[in-house]
């Protein structure tokens, strides 16, 4: 026993534990409490994010090419379903703008000010993502700089994609809605149900074998089926309503059979993000 | 007579490049690497330290507070979780260099070393964060669509990039 404790690389791997278990249970505490990390850590993640460009936008640059030469192949078919499409897009934008105007108009009578829908977006490339298979983490390169806040929602092509979770002065981390983390991602999103009836909730979970987003604890007696729509509700923090989630995929019962529980395919592509846009509530 | 650029440089160079090259390859190739639901992460800083173990003086180049190093900024850029992979890049290059050391020398050993090498990196990474709950899934599932997928991966990069890296150590022994 005198022995096993009089090593010297024994009271080194135990000062190591010790400090290592410091530090994250630190890290942690300061993602959860704080806006921003620390004054050193983010001038570091500066440092490190501007010399990251270098590597990292011929790489992407590269990328971006393949993706256009695949996109250039598949080109023909596309125009022929995107065709049929657009007669019904101009109708559906000519309704959408004097919707908007009438709101607008209404608002200004009524004399209510901003709702929940109003929002402003930054947009914002990606730089790189983090190689680890449990934080689905990506960095882009707008920051504290910009306007970019922490818990701000990020949007990718058609819908949500995540929220920021750490800002820094020219890069932010963005943690995406695949993130199975205890606690991320509880975003207050609601459903579009059959009778225009909505159903509010939040996201519990991820389930990262089939893809699908979970909603949990829904006690509402409304009816789902597969198709239905889901946004951001805009109730409680920094997300704006209206920002589109995903479609209905299934609806099950939870483990004791008292709850519901709906699965949702979001409706962008989780691992191909090269432009995303912040949405920053009015 | 020119004179020659010390492998320290090329060392701490590379080094870097392997750092940022982990992350712009997880971005533009997300789409094969992260197909639901396995995850193939590449760990070519690692791949690079462990090489250097293999082939270069670990003293003459500071081996360890590189490892450090490069892990606290790891830790810092990529993840945002303190004190993970500042210890484990060191201990992870520790532990081959010991064992690389009592075979003979060749790329069949490489190979063993360096599996058994990212087997305790992915392993020890995963405890940390099943520790700080950002992880739920199960050792399980951990073993099939995490670990074996990335062992591949990282064997398949190690076979491409060890008779090069072994080349140019070779090179600057002389």
């Amino acid at each position: 026993m005198q022995k096993f404790f009089s090593s010297r690389k024994l009271v080194i791997v135990v000062i190591c534990l010790i400090v290592s278990f410091g530090l994250m249970s630190l890290s942690v505490a300061i993602r959860d409490k704080r806006n921003t990390p620390p004054l050193v850590q983010q001038f570091g993640n500066d440092i490190v994010g501007f010399a990251d460009r270098i590597v990292a936008t011929p790489m992407n640059g590269i990328h971006h090419g393949f993706v256009s030469t695949k996109n250039l192949l598949n080109t023909y078919q596309e125009n022929q379903r995107l065709k049929s499409k657009v007669d019904q897009l101009t109708q559906t934008q000519v309704k959408d703008q004097v919707l908007s105007r009438e709101n607008k108009q209404l608002k200004r009578q009524l004399n209510v000010g901003n709702t929940l829908t109003g929002y402003e977006k930054i947009n914002a490339a990606v730089i790189t993502r983090t190689p680890s298979s449990w934080a689905s983490q990506v960095i882009i390169n707008k920051g504290q700089a910009s306007g970019i806040k922490k818990d701000m929602p990020v949007i990718a092509g058609p819908g949500l994609i995540g929220t920021v979770a750490e800002v820094n002065k020219t890069n932010s981390k963005v943690v995406l809605i695949s993130n199975t983390a205890e606690n991320s991602n509880r975003f207050a999103i609601q459903v579009l149900g059959d009778n225009s009836k909505v159903v509010n909730g939040i996201i519990t979970s991820y389930d990262s074998a089939a893809n699908r987003i979970i909603m949990g604890n829904i006690t509402s007696n409304a009816k789902l089926s597969v198709g239905n729509r889901v946004t951001t509700s805009g109730l409680g923090g920094v997300i704006p309503k209206g920002i589109y989630v995903g479609t209905v995929s299934k609806v099950t019962q939870d483990d004791y059979g008292l709850a519901k529980k709906v699965y949702i395919k979001p409706a962008a592509n989780l691992n191909d993000i090269e432009v995303v846009s912040v949405a920053i509530r009015d | 007579m020119k004179r020659k650029i010390p492998i320290a440089v090329y060392f701490v160079i590379g080094q870097f490049i392997a750092f940022f090259f982990d992350g712009s390859i997880s971005q533009t190739m997300s789409g094969i690497l992260f197909k639901y639901p396995n995850a193939m992460v590449p760990y070519l800083t690692v791949l690079w330290l462990i090489l250097a173990a293999f082939f270069g003086n670990g003293k003459k180049l500071h081996l360890y507070t590189w490892a450090a190093v490069i892990g606290f900024i790891f830790d810092m850029y990529y993840t945002g979780l303190l004190g993970v992979y500042v210890f484990i890049f060191p201990l992870v290059v520790y532990l081959c260099q010991l064992v690389y050391q009592s075979l003979p020398p060749n790329f069949m050993s490489g190979f063993l070393v360096y599996f058994l090498g990212i087997t305790v990196l992915v392993s020890l990474g995963y405890m940390a964060n099943v520790f700080i709950g950002e992880t739920d899934s199960s050792v399980a599932q951990f073993l099939v669509n995490t670990l074996a997928p990335t062992l591949a991966l990282n064997l398949v990069l190690l076979t491409i990039v060890y008779f090069p890296v072994e080349a140019l150590y070779r090179t600057h022994r002389q």
